[in-house]
Parts: structure tokens; C-alpha cells; sequence
């Protein structure tokens, strides 16, 4: 064993706790970044994934396990087991990180296709391994550029087949169990709003565009260009929080509001 | 006697003889009793000069005589001239200011001849100042610079003076300023330094103290009286005794002093200011004001704002007028356009010819005041009147004019005219494509329900209409108008085949019309169910149509049909005129005595709304032909109808209208429909022909492609964009959420 100073210590065990990384790797992350925490992160998330070896007869064992009895799937009830196995809630953001690395093409369903090179790809063949992996797709939505991904992959899986645009509950859900690790401040009135004022599907546009809304314009919208090329909601929004006094001079009024 | 023998004459000797001669001029110059200069004696003192420059040195005395020239216009100057002008003083001075240059220029004159021979070798060879020239010299460097300063202080005393009205000898200083253009010797330094700045800023003081009385008490048009007669009075200046090169630097600071200064205290003053004088149409004074306000930077632009004001204020008292006059009509529906509509019209058509006038009379057609009229124009005639938008109100004042029976009384003369006018004020109109939308409903109308008034009149307004707003705005107008041409041509071919084929019978007087889909406006095609007698109309036109052209697909809008019927009532036979629903409900009676909402519903193949119209139409109404089940203003479902045998009018034939249906709503939403159409077309076309553009450059574009037909809204262009990104034409850039893509 090292010997490791005790800051060098508690950084490697509070690196370890975040990304769920093994002891070996979370000492090379923050030796390469001279032992800063963040530079830490940065460089483990660039790194191209090592391709760990997965044993095959192993992830048909896990396949098999889940699947529908009458259809070559995993369906909500494998879903159910899977997350009963993994000891996760099915409505854990986790799950949508999963189903992120799995290109689920569909919410509450595994192809076997995707079900395997998902698990391939974090190199997980065995339930053990499976739980091990929570804490580091958990971590996962602490990056930007990942969160950004599985953000905008969202709204694909979300939504019903063949639509194109994505049901306002169903959309306004997906917000507030996303916005939960974002810290949105606005993330509620935005759906009091569109609940008040829009109730229709919401487009992949509008979506997409929320998350460069939330990200650049905070909660300080002095600087919002209403001349700019926002989705015409994101206008009607800004309308609304000033016509209701939750904006004032751009800076927000509500004594409500949770930090 | 032989030359070589010729007297030498030394330099005193010569010089006695030549002041001699200068004495003498200086004593008639001096007005002194001297008799004139024989030719003897002027012979004699030009020899005397040219022996003795001619004479071997050192007898050669030219640069000696050449400065004794000189010295004889200083010595006068010092002994006579100067003391004879110190001691005078304003008027007086400068009288003999004139006198002292006259006699200058004769002495200068005569001396130069005396001295000739030194300007055509001495001077010439040297290169020296002629003699001409050192005369003036002497008197611009001896009496000019002296006096200069005091001579500009009289001369412009004396302006001032003539300014107050007082009568002051114009010839003097004339004379008098002459002095400094000739000092110049060609150039204009002495005049405009010496004399002309000080003059200039002596204008500015008087006009500059006289402006700010007369703006406190004059009133506008008496102040630009005062401005213009100024103006004038100026001018006569320069033409009497000024230099002309004066006259724009005179000019313009008279113009600054009097307008530019103070053009907002007189276009503003609240009794008789540019509002007043609009508001009370003087004319004259506001002619005046425009050649006044036009010759200063920029002085036309508060008077083509307040211009624009006042016609925007006269117009949207117009729309309020109108506005209030609809709301007191407590008993006029509120989906029809009625006559306060129409007045409201023909009141802007009337305020656009007062105020054109204006631009084009007392404005002189100058671009500031069309430009003012037409944002004026534009403000109020986008307002619309108690719902209805200027496009409809346009669109039916044209019907009013066109159609047979309209309110108006019109000339043919007078009807081109006022189309004319009509056209002109839908310049001003952002929706185009709205009017055109109403025009059509009501054009189609007049053609098929035979209410045009005159052929000639309605392809003579599509013709303006076509200069004003383009082809492709009149094309299914045109379209329209022809149609029913075609329509003719066929009903007499259609007629020709009856003739020709006994078999083929309608067995009642048919006119069928022709009309292609496109041109006209939409209309509902319901399958009616026809009684018996109309089918077999409808069988035989076919199969006529079908002997011209084979491919082409007949649907029958029964909606817009006629009928007439003979009604066999009790008391006498009345002939019907109605539409085909009605006729056809009525002839459901030649079979059964009484008959149900429902069964009537059934057996006419309507909707709801369609039959209770139609049933109130015929037992509701003013012409009861239907009996209803029980008694009452409106129909229900379980209604019971039977024929009224008993039904007379004093007329023997009636016309049983249909209440009209509200199609402003429709044509509303038809318009905004295709509009969605044209911004996406307009959003595909750019961004076919960019591949890559920003989202404020699209929008830019976008309007500025559709402003002829209507101003799109910012927010409808957004929504459209949104809307092509959803179907796949366009995607937001990865990096730059403000750019735009074009999907192949």
C-alpha cells in the first residue's frame, strides 16, 4: 500500500465515492491532474473508456433472465426485476443514464441488441458488477457535456412512438426529475406555465433549446433577447414571469423559491 | 538741327517741369480754376519722360522717375486726401471717400499716360508693379487701411438704417462698397474680410434681436410675413448695392436668425403654430412656410412631422367618429358591414384627396411630405371600425360602388374616380392579401348572383388594382371575370345542344355556370339530395359537358344555386324565388302534406345548421310558405312543418332570402392559413438559396420578402421556423443556437 498523505487520502476516497472508479484508476485520475479534485473528473471523463473484457454467455444469462416471455424484449415488468436485482427505483434518474449507454430507442424497453452492447460498452456482465456501475452513471449527470447528451436523449426515449413532439406531463415530468440534479431555479414556474398557457406536445426544438435557456440565462434575465431566435414558448415564458411578477428588473422575486 | 545735338536734361531740371504738370492736374481734381491739358501739354510731359529715360547714362533717370511716380500719389495723399476724409465722418466720410477714389482712379489714369514709357521698357524689363497697379497700392495702403474699419462701421450703420425703413442713398454705397471690390484688383479678399464678415455678423445681431420680439408677439403666419419680406428685402440688397457673391452667406444668416433659431417656438405656438394653420387650412400661410422652412438644413422635417400628426390625428377622429356612430346603431347586426362602415370610407377617400392636395400645392411634391402622408395614412387606415379591418371596409365599399342597387349614385365618370382613389388608399394597407381575400368573396358574389352593375367597371378596377399591387395579386380575379365570359359561351352551346338533341330534355329552364376551382373561393360542396326534377337537369348538363372535354371532373356547388317555383296557394299562384336548399325543401311538400325536423334532415342529406336556416328561412321569416309545429321564432329538432296553403303576398312574385351566413370569420381564417403557407414557403425558398443564415437575418428577410402582400408578425415567423424544424426543412447549428441549416 502507498503511503498517501491524509488530504491525498481523503481526496482519493471522496474521488472513489463519486465516479464509483476502482482504487487504481481513481490514483491515476488524480496523479495526472496533480491531485485537483475538478482536473480529476475532467481527465477521468475524457479518457476513452477501456474496453473491459464482458463475458458473453454471461450478459445472455442476464438477458434471458429479464426478458418478456412472449417477445424477444425486456419490457416494463424485466425492467422491475432488473431494478429490483440492482436495488434501484425504476423512477431513478439512473435508469435514464442507462438507458442512455443501452440507445434505448423507447422508454420501458430493452431490445436484446441494446440490452447487451449497452452493458458491453460499461462493462458489465454480472449483477455484481451491474451495482458496482450505479454510483459511476449516477456521476455521470455531473458532467455537463454528458448531462447535455442524456438530456436531449430524453426526449426520443420519453416520447410516444411515431409522435413527434412529446406529451406535456410526460415532458414536464422528465423536467423535473432532470432539473432535479441541475438546480434550475425557474424549473417549477416553467411548468406551472406551460400547464397555464400552453397545454399542448412539446417539440424537440423547444426541448433542446430549454437546456441552453436554463444554462445561459440563469435566473438573471435582464439579458434575455426577446429578438433572439428562442423558441417562441421560451418568449411566452419571459412574458409570463414578468406579467406575474416573478421577474423583476431580471432578477427573480419569489420569496417561494427553495435554494 | 541734328539729334545728336538734343539738349541733355538733369533729374532737377526735368522733375520741376514734370511737377509743373502734376500741379496742375492736382488743381483740377481739387476743383481748383485750371484750365484743362492742351494736347500741347500733355505731348510735352510725356517727351519730358521718355528724353530723360532715353539719355546716356548717368543721365538716365528711369528707376529715379519711377520712384518719383510713386511719391507723387503719397504726397497728395498725405497733404490732401487724408486730412479731407479725418475730418468728416459717417455719411459725410464716405461721400468723400468716393470722390477721393474717383479722383484716385482719374489721377492714376492721367499720370500712367504721363509715365508710359516706364511700363512699355523700364517696368517691363525690371519686371516691376506697373504703374497702374502702384497707384491703387498707394491708395489701398495710405487711405484704405486707415479708413477701411470706420467706412465698413458707416456703410453698415447706414443697412441697419434702411432695415428700419428710413430712406438712405443706395448709389453711395454702392460706390462705396465698389471701393473694396476694386481694391481686390480681381480678388475678393479686401471685400469679404474688410467688409463682408462684419456685414454678415451685424445681420445676425439685428435679425437675431428682432426675432426674439417678434416671436413673442407676433403669430406664426404674421412672423413669416415679417421672415419673407425680410428675405426679400434682402435680397433687393444685393441687387442694389451689394456684390452678388453676398447674397447665399446674407441670405442664410437672415434664415438662421429668423428660422432656424426659433422654428420650433413658430411651428409650435398654440393658436396660430403649424397645427392651427393645418387645422384651419390656410393654405397661404402654410405655402408660405414651406418656401421658408425649405431653405434652411433640415428646417422641413419638424413641419412634415407635425404635418403627419395632424392628418394621423384628422384620420383616426375618422375611425372614432365611425366607431361611435356603429355603437349608437343599437339595432344594426354586428357581422354586417353597414353604412357608418361605408361613410367612414368615403370620408378617408376625401381626407386623402384634401391632403394630397396639400403635399402636392403648398408642399411643392417634395418626398417629406409624401412620405409623412403615407405614414400617416398607414396608421389610422390599419385601425379597422368596430371589427372590421380596413381591408374588408375597402373591399366592400368597392361592392357598394360595383354592384347593382348599391347606396351610391354614381356617374361612370365618378365611378372610375372613386376606384381610382380606393386603389390608391389600399397603398396603405398592410393586409393586401386580406382585401384581396374579401374583394374575391364579394366579386364572386356580384358574378354569380348577376349583381354587377357594368363589365367594363369591374375588368377596369382589376386593371388599377393589377398596376398597384401586381399580376400575381389580380390573377385569380381576372380569372373570376373570365370565367363567367366562358360561362356565357358555354350556356349558349349548352343551348345549342338541347336544340340539336330531342332526347335530351332537363324538362325544366336550366343555366348551368362553369367556374375553375382556384379562382373562385371555397365553398361547400354538400351532397344535397336533389328531387327527381333537378337530377335529371343535373344528368343532361353532364352529359352536354362531357361532348367538350372528357377529362375534367364536375362538382356541383348547389349552394350558390337559383330557383324559381311556382307556388299554388289558395288564394293565388305566387312565383318563389329562391335558393335550391330552399327549393328543394319546398318541393319535398308536392309529395307529403307534413313532414318532421328529422325527416326533412334525412331526406336532404343537411346538416343541422343547414336546415334550421333554411326551414327558419321559410316559416320564421317575413314570407311564412311553411307552417311550423308548434309556433314559435326558432327551430328545433322536434319541430313539425307543413305546406301553407293558406300564404298570399300583394305581390306575384317575392324573392325568399336566406339570412346570411357571418363569412368574415372564415375568410379570417383562410387568410391567416395562407399566410402560414407563405412565411414557410418564404422561410424554404431563403434558406434553399442561404444553406446557412442567422435567425435575425431570416426573420429580415422574411418580411422583407412578404411586406407587399402583409407585415408578418415576428412571432408567427418564429413559430413557422419551429415548425419547419419539426417537419424536418430546417435544424438549429450544434455550436450556434442562432443559426440555421436547410435539410436537403
Amino acid at each position: 500500500m502507498h503511503k498517501l498523505g491524509r488530504g491525498h487520502r481523503d481526496k482519493l476516497q471522496q474521488f472513489i465515492t463519486i465516479t464509483g472508479a476502482s482504487e487504481k484508476i481513481a490514483l491515476q485520475a488524480l496523479k495526472a491532474s496533480d491531485w485537483h479534485l475538478e482536473g480529476a473528473f475532467d481527465f477521468f471523463y475524457n479518457q476513452p473508456q477501456l474496453k473491459t473484457f464482458t463475458d458473453s454467455r454471461h450478459l445472455e444469462e442476464l438477458y434471458n433472465r429479464y426478458k418478456d416471455a412472449y417477445v424477444d424484449m425486456i419490457l416494463a415488468d424485466g425492467i422491475t426485476v432488473l431494478c429490483n436485482d440492482i436495488q434501484v427505483d425504476p423512477q431513478d434518474i439512473v435508469m435514464l443514464v442507462l438507458s442512455w449507454h443501452m440507445k434505448a430507442g423507447t422508454m420501458c424497453e430493452f431490445s436484446k441488441k441494446e440490452f447487451i452492447e449497452g452493458l458491453q460498452s460499461l462493462g458489465i456482465d454480472s449483477l455484481d458488477k451491474f451495482r458496482e456501475k450505479i454510483p459511476y452513471m449516477r456521476s455521470e449527470l455531473k458532467d455537463e457535456q454528458k448531462f447535455r447528451e442524456i438530456y436531449n436523449f430524453a426526449f426520443g426515449w420519453a416520447k410516444e412512438k411515431g409522435q413527434k413532439s412529446l406529451a406535456l406531463d410526460t415532458a414536464i415530468g422528465m423536467w423535473q426529475l432532470l432539473f432535479a440534479e441541475k438546480q434550475w431555479p425557474l424549473v417549477d414556474h416553467w411548468c406551472q406555465f406551460l400547464q397555464a398557457r400552453h397545454n399542448k406536445a412539446i417539440s424537440r426544438d423547444t426541448w433542446s433549446q430549454l437546456l441552453e435557456f436554463a444554462k445561459t440565462v440563469g435566473s438573471n434575465l435582464s439579458d434575455y433577447d426577446a429578438e433572439g431566435a428562442w423558441p417562441y414558448l421560451i418568449d411566452e415564458f419571459v412574458e409570463y414571469l414578468n406579467e406575474n411578477g416573478i421577474i423583476q428588473n431580471g432578477l427573480i422575486n419569489d420569496s417561494s423559491l427553495k435554494w | 538741327m541734328s539729334m545728336s545735338e538734343r539738349k541733355t536734361i538733369d533729374l532737377d531740371q526735368g522733375w520741376d517741369f514734370m511737377q509743373k504738370g502734376i500741379l496742375k492736374l492736382k488743381n483740377i481734381l481739387e476743383g481748383l480754376p485750371e484750365p484743362q491739358f492742351s494736347s500741347e501739354d500733355y505731348m510735352m510731359l510725356y517727351t519730358t519722360i521718355y528724353n530723360m529715360c532715353t539719355q546716356k547714362p548717368p543721365h538716365d533717370y528711369s528707376q529715379q522717375l519711377y520712384d518719383k511716380y510713386r511719391e507723387s500719389f503719397e504726397e497728395y495723399i498725405v497733404s490732401t486726401v487724408l486730412p479731407s476724409l479725418r475730418e468728416k465722418h459717417d455719411e459725410f466720410m464716405l461721400r468723400e471717400l468716393v470722390k477721393r477714389w474717383a479722383n484716385h482712379k482719374i489721377m492714376v489714369r492721367w499720370l500712367s499716360r504721363f509715365f508710359h514709357y516706364l511700363d512699355r521698357y523700364f517696368i517691363a524689363r525690371r519686371s516691376l508693379p506697373p504703374l497702374n497697379e502702384v497707384g491703387l497700392t498707394c491708395f489701398r495702403d495710405l487711405v484704405y487701411k486707415e479708413l477701411n474699419g470706420k467706412v465698413r462701421d458707416a456703410v453698415i450703420s447706414l443697412i441697419d438704417q434702411e432695415r428700419e425703413g428710413e430712406q438712405i442713398d443706395r448709389a453711395l454705397l454702392k460706390n462705396v462698397l465698389d471701393i473694396f471690390v476694386e481694391i481686390g484688383m480681381g480678388q475678393m479678399d479686401h471685400y469679404e474680410n474688410d467688409f463682408e464678415a462684419a456685414m454678415l455678423k451685424d445681420t445676425s445681431a439685428y435679425y437675431s434681436r428682432k426675432a426674439s420680439n417678434w416671436i413673442l408677439e407676433d403669430s406664426c403666419p404674421d412672423y413669416m410675413l415679417k421672415a419673407e419680406e425680410c428675405l426679400k428685402r434682402e435680397k433687393d440688397r444685393v441687387a442694389h448695392y451689394l456684390h452678388s457673391s453676398s447674397e447665399p452667406k446674407l441670405l442664410e444668416k437672415v434664415q438662421h436668425e429668423l428660422l432656424s433659431v426659433y422654428a420650433n417656438q413658430l411651428l409650435e405656438k398654440e393658436h396660430s403654430g403649424c397645427h392651427a394653420l393645418l387645422r384651419d387650412d390656410k393654405v397661404e400661410d402654410l405655402s408660405r412656410m414651406f418656401r421658408l422652412f425649405s431653405k434652411i438644413p433640415r428646417g422641413l422635417d419638424p413641419v412634415s412631422s407635425i404635418f403627419k400628426q395632424h392628418v394621423t390625428a384628422e384620420g383616426m377622429a375618422l375611425v372614432k367618429l365611425a366607431e361611435d356612430a356603429v355603437s349608437t346603431k343599437k339595432a344594426e347586426k354586428k357581422d354586417i358591414v353597414g353604412l357608418q362602415e361605408q361613410v367612414f370610407v368615403r370620408k378617408v377617400i376625401e381626407l386623402h384627396d384634401k391632403y394630397l392636395a396639400y403635399v402636392n400645392d403648398c408642399f411643392q411634391n417634395h418626398t417629406l411630405f409624401h412620405k409623412a402622408l403615407k405614414e400617416a395614412f398607414e396608421i389610422f387606415c390599419n385601425k379597422g371600425v368596430a371589427g372590421s379591418s380596413s381591408a374588408e371596409l375597402l373591399a366592400t365599399f368597392c361592392d357598394n360602388i360595383l354592384k347593382k342597387g348599391g347606396s351610391e349614385k354614381l356617374s361612370d365618370e365618378a365611378i372610375e374616380e372613386t376606384l381610382e382613389k380606393v386603389v390608391k388608399l389600399l397603398a396603405y394597407i398592410s393586409d393586401k392579401d386580406l382585401f384581396a381575400e374579401f374583394y374575391r368573396k364579394k366579386l364572386a358574389r356580384r358574378l354569380l348572383f348577376d349583381k354587377s352593375a357594368n363589365d367594363d367597371h369591374e375588368r377596369s378596377i382589376l386593371t388599377k388594382l393589377k398596376q398597384q399591387c401586381g399580376g400575381q395579386f389580380t390573377s385569380k380575379m381576372e380569372g373570376m371575370v373570365t370565367d363567367l365570359t366562358l360561362a356565357k359561351e358555354n350556356q349558349t352551346s349548352f343551348e345549342e345542344y338541347l336544340t340539336n338533341n330531342p332526347n335530351a330534355d332537363p324538362g325544366i329552364d336550366l343555366t348551368v355556370t362553369v367556374l375553375t376551382t382556384g379562382f373562385w373561393p371555397s365553398y361547400k360542396s354538400f351532397d344535397l339530395n336533389l328531387p327527381a326534377e333537378m337530377v335529371r337537369c343535373v344528368e343532361v348538363f353532364k352529359e352536354f359537358y362531357q361532348t367538350k372535354t372528357k377529362h375534367r371532373k364536375l362538382t356541383w356547388i348547389y349552394s350558390l344555386g337559383t330557383c324559381n317555383i311556382s307556388g299554388k296557394f289558395d288564394p293565388k299562384t305566387v312565383e318563389l324565388i329562391v335558393t335550391t336548399y330552399q327549393a328543394s325543401a319546398l318541393l319535398l311538400f308536392n309529395s307529403s302534406d307534413r313532414l318532421s325536423y328529422s325527416e326533412i334532415m334525412t331526406q336532404l342529406n343537411l346538416s343541422d345548421d343547414d336546415v334550421i336556416r333554411l326551414l327558419h328561412s321559410l316559416s320564421c321569416a317575413k314570407y311564412k310558405i311553411l307552417n311550423k309545429e308548434p309556433n314559435t321564432k326558432t327551430i328545433s329538432s322536434t319541430d313539425y312543418f307543413e305546406f301553407n296553403s293558406k300564404f298570399t303576398d300583394k305581390m306575384r312574385r317575392i324573392k325568399i332570402p336566406l339570412p346570411p351566413v357571418d363569412e368574415k370569420k372564415k375568410v379570417i381564417e383562410d387568410v391567416d392559413k395562407d399566410r402560414r403557407y407563405a412565411i414557410d414557403a418564404s422561410i424554404v425558398r431563403i434558406m434553399k438559396s442561404r444553406k446557412v443564415l442567422s435567425y435575425q437575418q431570416l426573420v429580415m428577410e422574411c418580411v422583407e420578402q412578404l411586406g407587399r402582400m402583409f407585415k408578418p408578425d415576428v412571432k408567427a415567423i418564429k413559430k413557422r421556423i419551429e415548425d419547419l424544424i419539426s417537419r424536418d426543412y430546417l435544424e438549429r447549428d450544434k455550436d450556434n443556437a442562432n443559426l440555421f441549416r436547410y435539410l436537403a
